[in-house]
């Protein structure tokens, strides 16, 4: 065939497979005067979801970790959510794990060094002496070895960005088993929150178990810039000491003149080091007699043995640590396992200035996972102290339905009177603290009456995980006739069964699929369009090579 | 059984025991394991008597010292953490008196996978030193020519340098990823960005000679 005719015949099929839709308007309009609308074609079908199953939404309690119960003497009440703290762990910190039996010791997991107390010194009836140990472990690190991360910690479905996290002492390994992978259930993020009384001699030693360097800094607690020995105490590499190399040990202390809601992080290279999740709440909590604090609230959440000049004025307390996580840099020590090689990554190559935040956590979880753990549960009439820090690296616009709260304290100091006026909104910035009064009574400003009512940051990129909602910080004020005996909320909404499948967060599933199956799913694939697109592509290119060939090629050309 | 979770199974056991994977332990306070606490560690599922179902006495005891830390792996390139001994040699059936002594003021654990189960719960046979403190645990090693896996359990510590491996009689094949013994199976390339694209050139510059030489004869 000549070269022309093949280029005539490439036009021709071009022309028939270009799709009508494409054409020029003023053609379109033109043929629709002429020939009017085209016939019907179907849309192509709606796409069946992809099935997915939900995970158990409300993990089962078998051994009575939820309940009121005493050990050791140590008053310890019920944890109305679905998964509890160690009710032995709480006794041990509360009475000092070298205080403590064998027997409470062991299942407590901790060792006999991780929270010791001592002399009482000021004769009230309560340790004045507390030696604090806190290790540094890695959450969803890499592995030479094994695909995928090690010692794994969800947010939330699927969800498991690299972490890293001061850690109580524990006895044994940092895995439930060895083929599992998954970390101990209370090697987790948050930073166990710290409580001490005010006054107290608190030496807090830091134990770097982790492989790059750290130091622990108190921020808004009163600390000495040095300590007795002249070493030290701020934990500032550029002004106040060398940082605790790995396999090290270092000492900080401190006794606090003033109460309040404080905070705590590692301050080598901050900008990552703290958004790796190196912070905690730093609760000091006023002198009374007989005053036995529970010295850690691993996971914060629930403080299910609190304070006397917290019951003095409260029925309940909560401690809420809010972190937002950046996957582009998490996911850095995922990469490498080489610990030059990561080094290089989060602190040369990532550039925070330049970075967005991509999960939202309340208390190490994200939505779905935050209502088995994280909500915060009351009955009517019931005043609730909220302890609230920001350690992420964005502001939050906390929000709660239903209810007006007042704020007591910022950043550890109480607001006159005055300016404790009910509000619905608070903005909270990096680092900031809050003491937050939540009045459970139906007066119609305090609180709408009972029921099932969110709390979340108001700022919409919070409520989702990585875009995907609902998702991020979302939790809820849940009324105690509102919880089944499992502790799951009786909502009456949409099913959730979606929300617990890894799926929907890797954005697999459309968003209304499980109560409108079918109305607002995936399309299926248009063949006849494919066609048309598959044949002009051919046809250009046909036609493309016979022009080619006739500027280039003319000698060669043959008839 | 998840591909990961076989994964593991495979790479870190090679010979995996029947039945791995099947064992739940939770350490949160509920154990199994039979473990001695005291200030200076842990030992857990200690043995110091009774014989693996193949062996029909002890064929001869090992007192060994590992010193771990930071300190043995201050001269590999890459690791952080390590042990005085990263491999072990003994005869099969023999009763192992292990001292783990910790030269860091961390905790750091030494223990071994994949042992029969009728005798270490999860398999595991653990002994856990202090910061600063020595630790001693015994055990017995079945009959059989295996290969197990030694390692810190403490969060990235085994990736970080302290894995080892535990040959009884000839072993059953070196482990991967072993410091000193052998090679990580996902070794970085090491290569900066520029290497790539001095491939590409010798990539181009070949074509370029290949086609000139092709044409030319």
């Amino acid at each position: 065939m000549s070269r022309r005719k093949l280029f005539i015949a490439a036009l021709l099929l071009a022309l028939l497979s270009y799709p009508p839709q494409w054409y020029p308007m003023p053609i379109r309009l033109k043929l629709t005067e002429w020939i009017g609308a085209a016939g019907f074609r179907a849309l192509p079908s709606s796409v069946e979801a992809t099935a997915a199953e939900a995970e158990v939404f409300c993990p089962p309690d078998p051994v009575g970790w939820r309940d009121r119960q005493s050990i050791e003497d140590v008053e310890i009440e019920a944890s109305a959510s679905c998964v509890a703290d160690n009710p032995f762990a709480v006794a041990a910190v509360v009475r000092g794990t070298n205080n403590v039996n064998q027997a409470t010791l062991l299942k407590s997991g901790l060792t006999a060094d991780a929270v010791e107390k001592g002399r009482d010194l000021d004769g009230d009836g309560d340790p004045d002496e507390i030696h604090i140990r806190l290790e540094v472990a890695e959450l969803n690190g890499g592995s030479a070895v094994v695909p995928g991360p090690v010692t794994q910690y969800e947010i939330a479905p699927g969800i498991r960005p690299g972490l890293w996290v001061f850690a109580p002492k524990f006895v044994g390994m940092a895995v439930e088993n060895f083929e599992s992978n998954q970390a101990r259930r209370s090697l987790r993020l948050p930073s166990p929150a710290i409580r001490v009384e005010q006054g107290d001699k608190v030496r807090i030693t830091l134990e770097n178990s982790h492989y790059m360097p750290h130091t622990l800094h108190l921020h808004g607690a009163d600390h000495g810039f040095v300590n007795v020995s002249g070493e030290g105490n701020d934990g500032v590499p550029i002004t106040s000491e060398t940082p605790v190399m790995p396999g090290g040990a270092r000492t900080y202390e401190l006794s606090p003149r003033h109460a309040g809601t404080m905070f705590y992080h590692c301050h080598v290279q901050p900008h990552v080091h703290v958004m790796m999740g190196l912070q905690g709440l730093f609760v000091i909590e006023e002198n009374r007699p007989d005053n036995w604090l529970q010295t850690m609230n691993i996971g914060a959440g629930l403080v299910r043995a609190p304070s006397r000049s917290t019951r003095e004025d409260f029925d309940r307390e909560y401690d809420l640590h809010y972190l937002d996580l950046d996957k582009e840099l998490s996911e850095r020590i995922q990469r490498h396992n080489d610990p030059r090689l990561i080094t290089r990554s989060m602190h040369r190559e990532y550039d925070i200035t330049d970075s967005a935040v991509d999960y939202f956590t309340l208390n190490g979880r994200s939505f779905p996972y935050t209502f088995r753990e994280s909500l915060l549960v009351g009955k009517d009439d019931e005043r609730i102290k909220l302890r609230v820090v920001n350690g992420g690296a964005k502001g939050i616009a906390l929000h709660t339905h239903g209810h007006k709260f007042s704020v007591t304290h910022r950043d550890g100091v109480e607001l006159p009177e005055i300016s404790q006026t009910p509000q619905d909104v608070l903005w909270l910035a990096t680092s900031q603290r809050a003491d937050l009064a939540l009045e459970l009574v139906n007066d119609g400003l305090h609180a709408y009456g009972p029921g099932i009512w969110l709390f979340h940051d108001h700022q919409y990129k919070g409520i989702t995980n990585d875009g995907i909602g609902p998702g991020g910080n979302i939790s809820a004020i849940v009324y105690s006739q509102y919880l089944d005996e499992t502790g799951w909320p009786q909502t009456r909404g949409v099913p959730w069964d979606q929300y617990f499948t890894e799926a929907y967060y890797r954005k697999e599933i459309p968003v209304w699929e499980h109560y409108a199956p079918g109305l607002f799913s995936d399309t299926g694939f248009d063949w006849l369009m494919m066609l048309r697109v598959l044949g002009l592509a051919l046809a250009c290119g046909i036609a493309a090579a016979a022009a080619v060939g006739a500027l280039f090629g003319r000698g060669r050309s043959r008839s | 059984m998840k591909p990961s979770t076989f994964l593991i199974a495979c790479l870190m056991l090679l010979a995996p025991n029947p039945g791995a994977g099947q064992d739940k332990v939770d350490h949160s306070g509920h154990s199994s394991h039979q473990m001695s606490v005291d200030p200076a560690g842990v030992v857990m599922n200690e043995n110091h008597n009774a014989l693996p179902r193949d062996c029909s006495e002890i064929s001869g005891d090992y007192a060994l010292t590992i010193n771990v830390g930071r300190k043995f792996a201050s001269d590999v390139p890459g690791m952080i953490f390590g042990m005085s001994e990263h491999e072990i040699r003994v005869q099969p059936c023999s009763r192992i008196k292990i001292t783990v002594v910790n030269e860091d003021r961390v905790r750091h654990q030494w223990m071994v996978h994949g042992l029969p189960k009728y005798l270490y719960p999860a398999g595991m046979f653990h002994v856990e030193a202090s910061g600063g403190h020595s630790k001693t645990g015994t055990f017995i090693v079945p009959g059989d020519d295996r290969t197990y896996l030694i390692h810190c359990d403490m969060a990235q510590h085994m990736e970080k340098g302290m894995r080892g491996q535990l040959v009884v009689g000839k072993g059953s094949g070196k482990l991967w990823g072993v410091a000193g013994i052998s090679d990580e199976f996902y070794r970085h390339s090491y290569l900066p960005p520029r290497a790539l694209l001095m491939a590409v050139l010798v990539f181009i510059i070949a074509f370029l000679t290949s086609l000139w030489i092709s044409i030319k004869w």
